[in-house]
């Protein structure tokens, strides 16, 4: 019998220790000892009223000690070519890991980039990444803000080389994923984990999704009924977007000039679309569109109602009968519709220390 | 404890005799040397000289890079030894001669019937299970990152032509690879490594196997679909000439049987 204690106990460690090194010393005597290399896993958890997970989470189960150096790295200036500009520096935890009041994104040498920074939440459950869906795993999403050069403008191996030089990283590595030191997948692997972990599944919408007790008031209650009606042909589900690429009607950007998803595809058709987003947090994501060119939410519906242009790609939800373009919301619904957006912010996942950065 | 671990270790050698007749198993693994050779029609590839292709046109090659992946032997009884995956990727570079020779190790004794090995890097493994994540610093460095997309490119093919209209020359560039999820040109190339009189390829510890395979650029224009460079002279993203430029190089590879 106390064979296969020892046994189990072997197994328990082994299976919390992702290095797959077999810990030392199975004696009774060695029980209360606690092996440095243990790694615990963390707890994911799927809120229930969430879509299927997108992203392999047993192949790459977040822990603590990859979690840890994913976290590291996403705050790490080092990353960049300068030495300043880390992943944080664009995406902010208060502001659902947007770059608020930011139009587009900022990088290295004060370069301004094309597009309006994404929120960082629910990633494993996106199909793929990007306003254009120009990555289609999470892992390799990373390469585009490193090696971008109105980003971090860093190349991969130098990215490496940096952190291999390092004091801390080779032992974090280590620790997290076993003895062989930084490499590459490595890299993209720990930011992940730190990415995984970013659920935000708690805002009162999700709390009255899942019956908990919360109660919707009267206008935030007409908001939604609306949102159903108006918006959730393409904002659709628990995450509020479909997944989709659309062209909602923004006239073209002649300084940007961004065709969207058609680079991704080469397909005409594919012109000037974007990723319909994930509404969750809204609130908090200001300025809003691929280029960041709308200032508040409100002005997000009024270009709704009265700002599109038409373009070849526009979608036809947007086209009405009488040959004029947007959709149909008084200024009542409007501000029943700002109410119900507002009930997507999730201040537990904004203000959560796990993912701060100080 | 001793019980469990003497009945594990018969238990083992059991396992392990009882997959290989006797013949075999007094056999070491061997490794198998591949030599990549690259020609147009029956000329040997030289970047800078002048070729034609059939739509009347003279191009020359500057550079030539691609990828190759996920190696596979077919034993002659229909098994697979799949090489380790995450080992698997190779950039080979016409312009660097050690590139060309990739020697694969630690093979199981056998005789081998056929070969197998991707074209690119395929998308469906992509990127956790295959490790390919670890290939990006030496495709980064070859320039087959695109830095707006997540994604490789499988083969860099860039050079200049003339052709009856272009007279002066001008310069072409073939990058093809996949995009996000909808457009994939990754390709699966199967070659015979049985000669014409029957012989399978022995890969053991006492022989060294060596296996030329050679790739046609010529069939890059003049394969199942024809490539007129003048017609595009920039091919990247591209939904529609990608794919056909992609077929093409999956009939382009061959080991001369003889």
């Amino acid at each position: 019998m106390k064979y296969w204690c020892n046994i189990l106990f072997l197994c328990f460690l082994l299976a919390c220790s992702s290095d797959g090194e077999s810990p030392m010393g199975t004696t009774d005597d060695d029980y209360t000892e606690i092996p440095e290399e243990v790694n615990n896993l963390l707890n994911f958890e799927v809120p229930s009223n969430f879509p299927d997970l997108t992203y392999p989470v047993t192949q790459n189960p977040p822990t603590e000690k990859g979690f840890e150096l994913g976290k590291r790295l996403f705050y790490d200036g080092k990353l960049a070519s300068d030495g300043v500009i880390s992943c944080g520096f664009c995406h902010i935890q208060a502001f659902s890991f947007t770059h608020h009041t930011h139009i587009t994104s900022h990088g290295v040498d004060g370069k301004i980039g094309k597009r309006n920074a994404q929120p960082l939440q629910n990633l494993a459950f996106m199909v793929d990444f990007t306003w254009d869906g120009a990555a289609s795993f999470l892992d390799a999403q990373p390469i585009i803000p490193l090696t971008a050069e109105d980003e971090m403008n860093e190349s991969i191996t130098n990215v490496l080389l940096k952190l291999q030089e390092d004091e801390r990283y080779p032992d974090m590595f280590n620790a997290a994923f076993g003895s062989d030191g930084v490499t590459s997948e490595r890299l993209f692997k720990a930011l992940s984990q730190f990415m995984v972990m970013m659920v935000a599944g708690n805002s009162k919408y999700d709390k009255w999704q899942r019956g908990e007790a919360v109660t919707l008031t009267s206008e935030e209650d007409e908001g939604r009924l609306l949102f159903d009606s108006k918006c959730a042909s393409c904002h659709s589900g628990p995450l509020q977007t479909d997944q989709s690429y659309r062209n909602n009607g923004l006239a073209v950007d002649p300084i940007f000039n961004d065709i969207g998803r058609e680079r991704v595809t080469g397909l005409p058709e594919d012109n000037r679309k974007f990723k319909v987003p994930s509404l969750r947090n809204i609130e908090t994501t200001s300025p809003y569109m691929h280029d960041g060119r709308i200032p508040t939410l409100s002005d997000v519906l009024d270009f709704y109602t009265d700002g599109m242009v038409d373009s070849p790609t526009l979608d036809d939800q947007f086209r009405r009968v009488d040959g004029t373009f947007g959709l149909d919301i008084t200024a009542d619904e409007k501000s029943k519709l700002l109410a119900f957006l507002k009930t997507l912010t999730d201040n537990d996942f904004l203000n959560d220390r796990r993912f701060a950065e100080f | 404890m001793k019980k469990i671990v003497a009945l594990l270790l018969i238990t083992t050698s059991l396992f392990g005799c009882g997959n290989d007749d006797q013949d075999d198993a007094t056999k070491t693994s061997g490794s198998l040397e591949l030599n990549f050779i690259h020609t147009v029609g029956s000329e040997g590839l030289e970047l800078g000289n002048t070729y034609q292709n059939t739509s009347s046109e003279s191009y020359t090659i500057n550079e030539l890079k691609y990828i190759i992946s996920n190696i596979t032997l077919t034993r002659k009884n229909g098994t697979e030894f799949i090489y380790p995956v995450a080992e698997s990727y190779f950039l080979i570079n016409e312009a660097q001669i050690d590139s060309k020779k990739i020697i694969l190790n630690d093979i199981d004794p056998d005789e081998y019937t056929k070969i197998t090995f991707g074209f690119g890097i395929d998308p469906t493994k992509y990127p956790i299970e295959s490790g390919t994540l670890n290939f990006v610093p030496t495709a980064e460095e070859a320039g087959m990152l695109w830095s707006w997309s997540a994604g490789y490119k499988f083969i860099k093919l860039e050079g200049t032509f003339t052709s009856a209209t272009v007279i002066a020359e001008k310069p072409f560039l073939f990058h093809v690879g996949s995009h996000g999820a909808t457009l994939d040109n990754y390709k699966e190339i199967e070659l015979s490594l049985v000669s014409d009189t029957g012989m399978n390829t022995t890969i053991e510890g006492s022989v060294n196997a060596v296996q030329s395979v050679f790739f046609n650029l010529g069939q890059v224009f003049d394969g199942p679909n024809t490539i007129r460079i003048e017609d595009k002279t920039d091919i990247q993203v591209d939904p529609v000439n990608a794919p056909k430029i992609a077929q093409n190089i999956q009939t382009a590879f061959y080991i001369p049987q003889g």
